[in-house]
């Protein structure tokens, strides 16, 4: 608060004219973030979870996936306590090849959060422009796309996932299936989330194709591409913004889903959804810690995404102004 | 009169509905209901419940008689006679007699039958009379009866009205989705990877011990759940318990665990016949598998006692052999297994010139025997450490076998129970060179001249003691040339609520016929 207001009379003083950074800050927008509790510790806890990721060879104190670096006698050490054969300590105990489990954590994370951009980041790309093209053009155009998008919206998104991943698997040469897993999980899980877009940016190109800026361009012979891409992109990218962070939410758990499910990352590779269904094979036997910190994890993960993709929606909603 | 009828016929109803429905869950289908298409536990073991064969194995594992109810050597070991069974049944009501054999014996032994290595010995099979049958011998066979306790007896009627005389393994046929045996219980209804229904045969020519109306079968391939099931009576049985939750389960009011060990070594195959390696970053490089060498290092390199201590949660025994030494001919001579020494391990690799290793691909499944997916996690850490990279891929057992039959390998886990319970079963099936009947889960095409000249002297020798020393030679050639590396024997794990009695035999086979349910 003291920063904000101490920000605020810097600003004021100077006649100069305003920096970048304090015109955000004083924007409506920024105004909204630091008057919402919620949203500042959804941001917290999601930076902190991607700063981790991101620097996960710095931080984690082993790496799991070098093979030669693990001993099986380590294997079930409680959380910070000593392993009874060897004397290792683990902050967050070990599994049953006697990997750690926060590092584990930290480079699943990687994976999770990977699979989760770029499945949304390409999601995003295929339903903005087919959403565009279908708002754009109008038309049989419209009609085929959209009915398409129709279809695949009454396929549950994770079994047109499953679909597509059991189809790659069988098309891909075995040698390949590990590196390629991760890619399938991400056009899978890409190709079954573009409807949500392509439906919000068909509904707001309609409304922006009939304004007057778009006929002028029209009128001065600007092509269909450069009208949709340079005059009715930037409007309608609001929106996209939200659904994208909403999106992402539902993708990282989208791959976990198909990760314990046994189709999403090969165990060399775990994301945080192999490692709940390993953990899941030890519940009973009072292994507890394996299961539980990569779940919390991606509880932690999934629900600061989401509080901030809501925060999102609301605070760029002009009617709830 | 009639009243009384009703009364008893009620009774009889309100009886027969009380439990004594079954309902057992196991980690693996059976992949088909043909007894000849498939040679593995999970397929042999069901069906040892709706097909029978001329002799059957007991609680003990000790042969009895089935459908034969007797029989002798033929002349100086010619072969033996079998006298059948008369007035059985098959569960269309087709009786059984020798044409039925005969045809058993040709579908069998046939091209398409993944059990054909069983009649590798036999010469030919003669019908004497409608109840009588001679099986020749190439040589004399002491063990022949001990080992065809699973070569389960088919229909010929049947099998020709429904297009089915040979089994089909790949793309199967009438026979894959339907049964005709003459057992104790007849299949009602099957759906492949969903539940399988059995009910006893009333037709049965034994006496039933078990007090089951109806038997249900249902694939549960994640333990854990399986587990939940059994915990919350979903279930009255199951197998196996995954060995983590072994020791909770049996703390736990209403269930109980049955443990023992598993007539079932774990080992890792090598593709030996193999040109250039199939996977991994050395792809298309010399097989370095093809060396000893490198075979032994792989060996010194496992820590077997650490997969046992913590995988196996100490209840598996490290095995030096492709045999458990519970089994008849296992070498008291050679029960020590290469120790692990990682030193060892490199200085072997460095000598066959691998000093900064390799890479290749090894594969795995994941729902077969227990924890393998984790032990071959745990192998290719140990691996890593002497310097090799095994790329892992482990898959469900359905597609396992087809891959390994495509060579699609540079070496493999693989888990063999004896069916003979005798050691000469594996060299048989493992060890002999790939060729017509023999050898046929040799996958990796281990060829040794030795091995195929003492596996027939093996086979026909009568006297204990030269037998033993020619199984004895064999368990030295194969430790020697590590044709394999013998890792551990299975422990058998099950699980079953309080009230069911069962029998639990060596072979992980489970008996409906001996289930009682109280």
């Amino acid at each position: 608060m003291t920063d904000a207001t101490q920000a605020a009379d810097a600003t004021a003083e100077k006649p100069t004219p305003k920096s970048r950074f304090s015109r955000a800050w004083q924007s409506d927008f920024a105004w909204k973030f630091r008057h919402s509790p919620v949203a500042i510790v959804a941001t917290l806890v999601m930076l902190v979870i991607v700063l981790s990721a991101i620097f996960a060879p710095l931080i984690a104190p082993h790496n799991p996936f070098d093979p030669s670096s693990l001993n099986l006698m380590n294997g079930f050490t409680p959380p910070g306590a000593a392993n009874q054969f060897t004397g290792d300590l683990f902050l967050l105990g070990t599994d049953d090849q006697g990997r750690d489990v926060f590092s584990t954590i930290l480079y699943g994370l990687r994976i999770s959060l990977f699979v989760g951009v770029a499945a949304v980041l390409f999601a995003m790309i295929l339903g903005v422009t087919l959403g565009l093209i279908a708002g754009y053009v109008g038309g049989w155009t419209d009609t085929i796309i959209m009915r398409i998008a129709d279809i695949q919206l009454t396929f549950p998104s994770i079994l047109v996932a499953m679909l597509i991943f059991g189809i790659a698997k069988g098309v891909t040469p075995v040698e390949y299936r590990d590196q390629m897993a991760i890619w399938v999980l991400i056009f899978a899980i890409g190709l079954s989330d573009w409807v949500q877009f392509a439906r919000v940016v068909r509904g707001a190109t309609l409304v922006q194709a009939g304004r007057e800026y778009v006929a002028a361009a029209r009128l001065i012979g600007r092509s269909g591409p450069a009208i949709m891409m340079r005059h009715i992109l930037p409007n309608v990218l609001s929106p996209v913004l939200v659904i994208a962070t909403i999106s992402l939410a539902l993708a990282i758990i989208a791959e976990a889903t198909l990760s314990f499910l046994g189709v999403g990352a090969p165990p060399t590779q775990p994301s945080l959804g192999t490692l709940i269904r390993i953990g899941q094979g030890f519940l009973f036997s009072g292994e507890w810690w394996i299961l539980l910190f990569p779940s919390v994890t991606l509880l932690a993960l999934a629900l600061s995404v989401n509080l901030l993709g809501d925060w999102l929606r609301d605070a760029l909603n002009p009617r709830l102004k | 009169m009639r009243p009384l009828k009703i009364t008893l016929a009620l009774l009889a109803l309100s009886l027969s509905a009380q439990a004594e429905e079954f309902r057992w869950a196991g980690q693996t289908d059976p992949q088909t209901m043909d007894p000849h298409a498939v040679s593995s536990a999970p397929v042999l073991g069901f069906l040892n419940n709706v097909y029978e064969g001329l002799v059957r194995r007991d609680a003990e594992m000790k042969i009895e008689p089935a459908l034969a109810t007797s029989w002798e050597p033929i002349g100086d070991g010619e072969g033996w006679r079998f006298v059948l069974r008369e007035g059985v049944t098959f569960h269309d009501g087709a009786a059984f007699d020798a044409d039925d054999v005969i045809f058993s014996y040709e579908r069998a032994s046939s091209e398409q039958s993944d059990v054909a290595s069983w009649f590798a010995p036999v010469s030919r099979v003669e019908k004497v009379d409608a109840y009588t049958v001679d099986i020749f011998t190439t040589a004399p066979n002491p063990i022949f009866p001990d080992s065809i306790a699973n070569w389960m007896m088919v229909d010929s009627g049947w099998a020709a009205a429904n297009d089915t005389t040979r089994p089909d393994k790949d793309q199967g046929n009438y026979a894959t989705l339907n049964a005709n045996g003459t057992g104790a219980f007849r299949v009602t209804d099957r759906q492949p990877g969903l539940q399988t229904v059995l009910e006893p045969f009333d037709g049965w020519w034994g006496e039933a011990e078990h007090n089951i109306t109806k038997a249900t079968f249902t694939p549960i391939q994640n333990p854990a759940t399986a587990v939940a099931a059994l915990i919350s009576g979903d279930v009255d049985f199951i197998n196996p318990v995954p060995i983590q939750d072994a020791e909770r389960l049996d703390g736990r009011d209403g269930v109980k665990v049955i443990k023992g060990i598993e007539a079932r070594v774990i080992m890792l195959g090598f593709g030996h016949d193999h040109e250039t390696l199939n996977f991994g970053a050395d792809e298309g490089a010399p097989n370095p598998f093809a060396d000893v060498r490198v075979r032994r290092a792989v060996a010194h390199a496992i820590n077997v006692p650490a997969i046992l201590q913590t995988i196996m949660r100490g209840n598996a025994e490290p095995a030096s052999q492709l045999v458990s030494p519970a089994m008849r001919g296992y070498s008291d001579a050679h029960a020590e297994r290469p120790e692990y020494d990682v030193e060892r391990a490199r200085a072997l690799l460095d000598e066959a010139g691998y000093g900064d290793g390799f890479s290749f691909g090894l594969k795995c499944t994941n729902d077969r025997y227990l924890n393998d997916e984790s032990v071959c996690q745990a192998i290719v850490s140990m691996l890593a450490q002497v310097g090799i990279e095994a790329v892992l891929e482990s898959m469900p057992v359905r597609n396992y076998w087809p891959e390994l039959r495509e060579d699609a390998f540079d070496a493999f886990l693989l888990g063999w129970s004896p069916g003979t319970f005798d050691a000469e079963h594996p060299i048989r099936f493992l060890v002999a060179t790939p060729e017509g009947n023999l050898g046929t889960w040799n996958f990796g095409g281990y060829s040794n001249a030795r091995i195929d000249e003492l596996l027939p002297a093996i086979q026909s020798e009568i006297d204990d003691a030269e037998r033993q020393a020619m199984l004895d030679e064999a368990a030295a050639i194969i430790q020697d040339e590590m044709a394999y590396v013998p890792l551990y024997v299975q422990p058998l794990v099950w699980g079953a609520r309080e009230t069911i009695e069962l029998v639990q035999r060596p072979d992980d086979f489970f008996i409906l016929r001996w289930v009682r349910v109280n």
